[in-house]
């Protein structure tokens, strides 16, 4: 892709020092993403992927967080050293993040016009009158039906999936460059997520928005992502085109978690498992993180990382057997 | 998996509606959480219960095990009617059946060892020496994959995948015959996912337990389940044998739910159905068809009388006007 680099990060790494000892959640992550494009991120609950999100808006309190960070450029703009108040200026106009629970993100006191109307009146300079206009069109193109109505709304009075469109139109509200949208449909059910993907989807690619998805459903991922990064334990372990990932997986934990999901195409099985848990974050064990629970593991494994290594095609993967077997 | 016709928990128009608080108390308006529903589980099946939240799937498992009392209809298990025991037969009989919950962090107490926890079924029904009780809990968390050391510890020493193995061990130390697992993986990481259900399947085979398995995914439903219905809104829009009803299906809801499951088959991408707008409230129910309102081919008809389950093709119900055989005379 020749398009321009809307997101670059490099070497990000989040430590939590407490009484018992560092809790290393993000160990050194690259993320490119490019204008129009749609990165997932995708991993089990601890591998540090919502920690990433938040740290890429600079949203982690520091402290308890350790953050440190080679480069963050967001649209061209380098922002690893933005204080706190340039941040703000920043959010919603360069960088915007849409979260998973949409009632504990939205101001219960308040109508959801009216909060989509802040959005506009802090980043633009425009009359309340104009922001109202705009807040109710923002509303229509979310495909929430009478927008002027529920524009006077509490978040209360909606449901789920209106409460999450409100959610996608406050980030795209001023256009900006880069959205990053963390575990967007988990709480809703099935029907109401197809909606709420579509809308997501249809939004990015007319914007032409840089989006970072953040998900834990790899079932998602294969609908919505152009690229695919798998995270475990706090590094990424496999980098790939999302169809060619689902072709044929590389590393071992991907192969474990695609086998994981029943598809509705196929007969009756027993499900591949991945024996064990996630190990805990405070006592990662030596060597590369996955070998307790990899079958192909060997003495190298238990002894050294593999590194994140170009295996082609655009694919990168950490592990030393990735293209051993057949 | 060889099934006979013995059916083991039959539901008989079964209706629970709860009160709504407030307002005019001569006009009094109920949740109409399961209404008019009639289902048969046979023994030795894994029963699949779908459909969105709100839809009553949860309050239908309650009130067969008999947590809930039915406004109307009545459970019948094992040939029992529930509703007719005395509270000391019943006590009795609600051995057979047992639960394992969604969430494994809050149906364990945190101040309670393993040992406890599992035991306490036995304590509750008595007559076990306490080395008895050891020995067995022993047995169950070797059956469930745990082993003897973790026996006094506490359920905060675990991950998740692992406390829900403890809420099974505890369901299955009583030998019971009937097992409603209520979501029992929606709450966990998804590499744990695969080894909860092998393990279900695992002691199903060993001792024969039926399932009533209650589920929002589709795909997993699929692969593990024998019989299935399809609920919305407290009624059962489809019901019968999980095959036939994968691959024929009839009604407009089923199909826009399997169309709505995200798959990872990159190759054969699907067509979507997007249903628009949400579940209406249960409080006012739509006139006719529950369905009528999102439904893609609703007909005059749907918005003003209600279908009838009818048996389309054997094990196969459907409640929908655009067959016929549903519509009333």
């Amino acid at each position: 892709m020749t398009e321009e680099l809307m997101l670059k990060l490099r070497n990000l790494k989040v430590i939590f020092p407490n009484a018992m000892g560092v809790v290393k959640a993000v160990e050194g992550i690259d993320l490119d993403i490019h204008k129009g494009e749609c990165v997932a991120l995708v991993g089990e609950s601890g591998c540090g992927k919502s920690v990433t999100s938040l740290a890429i808006m600079k949203l982690l309190n520091t402290p308890p967080a350790l953050i440190s960070v080679d480069e963050l450029c967001v649209g061209g703009e380098e922002m690893k050293d933005y204080s706190n108040k340039k941040m703000q200026e920043v959010r919603g106009k360069k960088l915007s993040m849409i979260f998973q629970d949409a009632m504990s993100a939205l101001n219960p006191v308040m109508t959801v016009g009216r909060q989509i109307q802040e959005v506009f009146l802090t980043q633009k300079d425009i009359t309340k009158k104009e922001a109202k206009e705009r807040a109710i069109k923002a509303l229509e193109l979310v495909g929430i039906p009478e927008p002027a109505r529920r524009y006077n709304a509490f978040p209360h009075q909606l449901s789920g999936g209106l409460r999450q469109r409100v959610l996608i139109a406050m980030a795209f509200a001023c256009n900006p460059e880069l959205i990053i949208a963390d575990e967007p449909t988990t709480a809703l059910d099935v029907t109401i997520q197809a909606q709420v993907l579509d809308v997501l989807k249809r939004m990015q690619k007319n914007h032409n928005t840089a989006l970072l998805l953040i998900t834990h459903d790899l079932s998602i991922v294969a609908n919505m992502a152009d690229t695919i990064c798998v995270m475990y334990c706090g590094k990424i372990v496999e980098k790939s085109p999302a169809y060619a990932l689902f072709k044929k997986p590389y590393h071992p934990y991907t192969k474990g978690l695609l086998g994981a999901i029943p598809k509705l195409s196929d007969e009756r099985h027993v499900f591949v498992q991945i024996p064990d848990s996630v190990p805990n974050p405070m006592h990662k064990p030596k060597g590369c993180y996955f070998h307790p629970r990899c079958a192909y593991a060997t003495d190298k494994c238990r002894e050294c990382m593999p590194p994140l290594r170009d295996v082609g095609d655009g694919r990168m993967v950490r592990c030393f057997h990735a293209l051993e077997e057949v | 998996m060889e099934q006979n016709k013995d059916i083991i928990v039959k539901a008989e128009n079964l209706s629970v509606h709860f009160p709504v608080k407030g307002g005019n108390p001569f006009n009094r308006k109920y949740v109409k959480a399961v209404s008019d529903v009639s289902l048969e589980i046979h023994r030795g099946e894994t029963f699949g219960l779908v459909g969105e939240s709100g839809c009553g799937k949860s309050t239908f498992a309650n009130a067969l095990l008999g947590i809930l009392k039915p406004t109307d209809g009545k459970v019948i298990f094992e040939g029992q009617d529930l509703n007719a025991l005395k509270p000391k037969q019943f006590k009795e009989l609600r051995r057979n059946m047992q639960m394992i919950f969604q969430d494994p962090y809050s149906s364990l107490n945190p101040r309670f060892d393993l040992l406890e926890i599992i035991g306490e079924p036995m304590v509750i029904r008595g007559g076990y020496t306490p080395q008895e009780i050891e020995e067995r809990v022993v047995e169950m968390l070797e059956l469930v994959g745990l082993s003897r050391e973790d026996l006094h510890r506490y359920p905060s020493d675990f991950s998740g995948g692992q406390r829900q193995r403890i809420g099974i061990a505890r369901a299955i130390i009583l030998n019971p015959s009937f097992l409603v697992c209520d979501e029992p993986v929606s709450a966990l990481d998804v590499s744990v996912h695969a080894q909860i259900l092998n393990l279900l399947d695992d002691i199903q085979k060993k001792s024969g337990l039926t399932y009533l398995f209650i589920s929002h995914n589709l795909a997993v439903v699929k692969s593990i389940c024998d019989h299935m219905a399809v609920m919305y809104l407290g009624k059962v829009m489809e019901c019968g044998d999980t095959k036939k009803i994968y691959e024929n299906t009839l009604h407009p809801y089923t199909k826009a739910l399997l169309s709505a499951v995200l798959d990872i088959d990159v190759d054969n991408p699907r067509e979507r159905i997007i249903l628009q707008g949400d579940i209406p409230s249960p409080i006012n129910p739509p006139a006719g068809c529950r369905f009528c309102q999102r439904c893609p081919n609703a007909m005059d008809i749907c918005a003003k009388c209600e279908p009838k389950l009818v048996e389309i093709e054997p094990d196969h119900k459907i409640a929908c006007h655009l067959y016929k055989e549903c519509r009333p005379e």
